[in-house]
């Protein structure tokens, strides 16, 4: 787990989260497939908070990835992870808290989950389909506890109510929206 | 608007994209719910923009929170790059995003905000096409309350709007709506496309390009991702079916400028009252015509 993850100047410009936007954005709508994040800073935690977190929204960060002077640039409430629209988490701890999953009038209300990994492209593979997948695709997570997967497909169970998932390692991007199903036969 | 209006940057100092970086943000989370849920209306705050609700202000906002200096842009109005509301949104875009390309080529653009259309030419994996939409919801023809209306989208009941449709059959012998089609997205939400002609519906299924629709007045932005079912709601017995350009002999009418005979085509009526018809698509009409030039020079 990167211990320290800072942000860079130019990540809280506008035209490097609108290039990040971009590669979110085509992650969401292309599951499985990575995107990358550019910036000069060592990790993309920070630019992925910054392009999509501001003082509108609450954010929780039980396990302090950020520290505090990147909390203030942010400028969100700090919220429980239970209360939250914005989780970041480290994915090497199994999840031990019950996200927000909207209601069936506003299932948007459902929480955004941003798990830290350690590396996407090796380690276990995830096989995933749903819309914005042609067919079926297969991605590799190094760094993320499978009781997480488990917990997804529990969170995300009642369509449209559930959670998105955002899996951040380094610079690389991966989107989970709640309507990609992970095969969890592979996943160990 | 005055071609030569500028706008006031010295003073306003407006932002890259018109719109305030927390309200590109905003529309920016809206964007990637909308993607999550697939169909589903997701609010947000539509902001005020310079033109009135209703010319495309949805369109617009969600294009100034995508667009970056390495896009080039493409704006449609009914098929066409040239009619008045597409001239207008191009305009605003090349005066508040400096540096951004434009283009009337549907090929060349990475992002084609339209009115009414999708363009003729089978989007890539490269493209984003944003909808305008006036009027979003489905349901309101059958429940004017949006409470209860959210209920029903949750819960994928669409018993009452089905009826709806069924009166049609009865009264009319076929369903009447000709355009703004309602269609299920990934077997749940049902969506109003958009005004684009039942043409065009079928090419929402497993598009390859992203389809963001943006209501600017209703304050709604929902999305149809790449790669997913989409289904014209009918019946058994009574199939979806698009318009017929079939003549009384039964031939399908070409466009009287290119002569294609598989695009979707506009009806032209003259001063004397003779018809005719022509490629709604003007950028698939004009690369037609570039190439039969072409074939006929060589």
């Amino acid at each position: 787990m990167p211990d320290n993850i800072r942000s860079v100047g130019a990540d809280w410009q506008p035209p490097s989260q609108q290039a990040a936007f971009r590669q979110i954005m085509n992650c969401f709508a292309y599951p499985g497939r990575l995107g990358q994040l550019a910036t000069e800073a060592k990790h993309g935690l920070p630019l992925l908070l910054a392009t999509l977190v501001d003082r509108s929204n609450r954010l929780a960060d039980p396990h302090r990835l950020l520290d505090e002077d990147e909390h203030r640039r942010l400028g969100a409430s700090p919220g429980s992870p239970e209360m939250s629209q914005f989780v970041v988490q480290p994915g090497a701890y199994p999840p031990d808290f019950q996200p927000m999953l909207g209601s069936l009038e506003n299932p948007e209300q459902g929480a955004t989950l941003i798990v830290v990994a350690e590396r996407l492209g090796t380690g276990g593979s995830l096989h995933l389909c749903g819309p914005g997948i042609d067919g079926t695709a297969t991605i590799a997570v190094q760094g993320v506890d499978p009781s997480w997967w488990q917990k997804r497909e529990q969170w995300n169970a009642s369509f449209p109510l559930g959670v998105d998932m955002i899996v951040v390692a380094g610079c690389q991007v991966l989107a989970l929206p709640r309507t990609t199903r992970i095969d969890l036969k592979g996943v160990n | 608007m005055n071609p030569n209006y500028e706008l006031p940057l010295d003073e306003a100092d407006y932002s890259f994209g018109f719109l305030d970086e927390f309200a590109k943000r905003e529309v920016r989370r809206t964007i990637l719910k909308a993607i999550s849920i697939p169909g589903y209306q997701t609010p947000y705050a539509s902001r005020e923009m310079p033109m009135g609700r209703g010319f495309g202000t949805g369109g617009l906002q969600l294009t100034l929170s995508l667009i970056g200096q390495d896009d080039t842009l493409k704006v449609i109005d009914q098929g066409s790059d040239d009619s008045v509301n597409a001239v207008n949104l191009r305009h605003f875009v090349e005066l508040t995003c400096p540096g951004v390309n434009t283009t009337e080529r549907t090929t060349e653009a990475t992002l084609i905000q339209s009115r009414h259309r999708i363009p003729e030419v089978d989007l890539t994996e490269s493209q984003v096409l944003i909808l305008q939409v006036p009027y979003p919801d489905p349901l309101v023809v059958v429940e004017p309350s949006e409470a209860k209306r959210k209920v029903m989208h949750g819960e994928g009941d669409y018993s009452r709007l089905l009826t709806k449709l069924y009166e049609d059959i009865v009264q009319f012998d076929e369903i009447t709506i000709s355009h703004r089609y309602p269609t299920r997205i990934n077997g749940h939400y049902v969506i109003d496309p958009s005004p684009i002609p039942r043409y065009d519906v079928p090419r929402l299924y497993r598009s390859k390009a992203l389809i963001l629709l943006g209501a600017g007045r209703e304050k709604k932005i929902y999305a149809v991702p790449p790669y997913t079912v989409t289904e014209p709601l009918a019946f058994d017995d009574v199939p979806f079916r698009t318009e017929d350009f079939r003549d009384a002999n039964g031939h399908r009418r070409a466009c009287g400028r290119c002569g294609a005979t598989d695009s979707f085509l506009d009806e032209l009526i003259a001063e004397d009252g003779s018809k005719a018809w022509q490629c709604s698509d003007s950028d698939y009409c004009n690369q037609r015509l570039a190439e039969l030039a072409q074939e006929v020079s060589a």
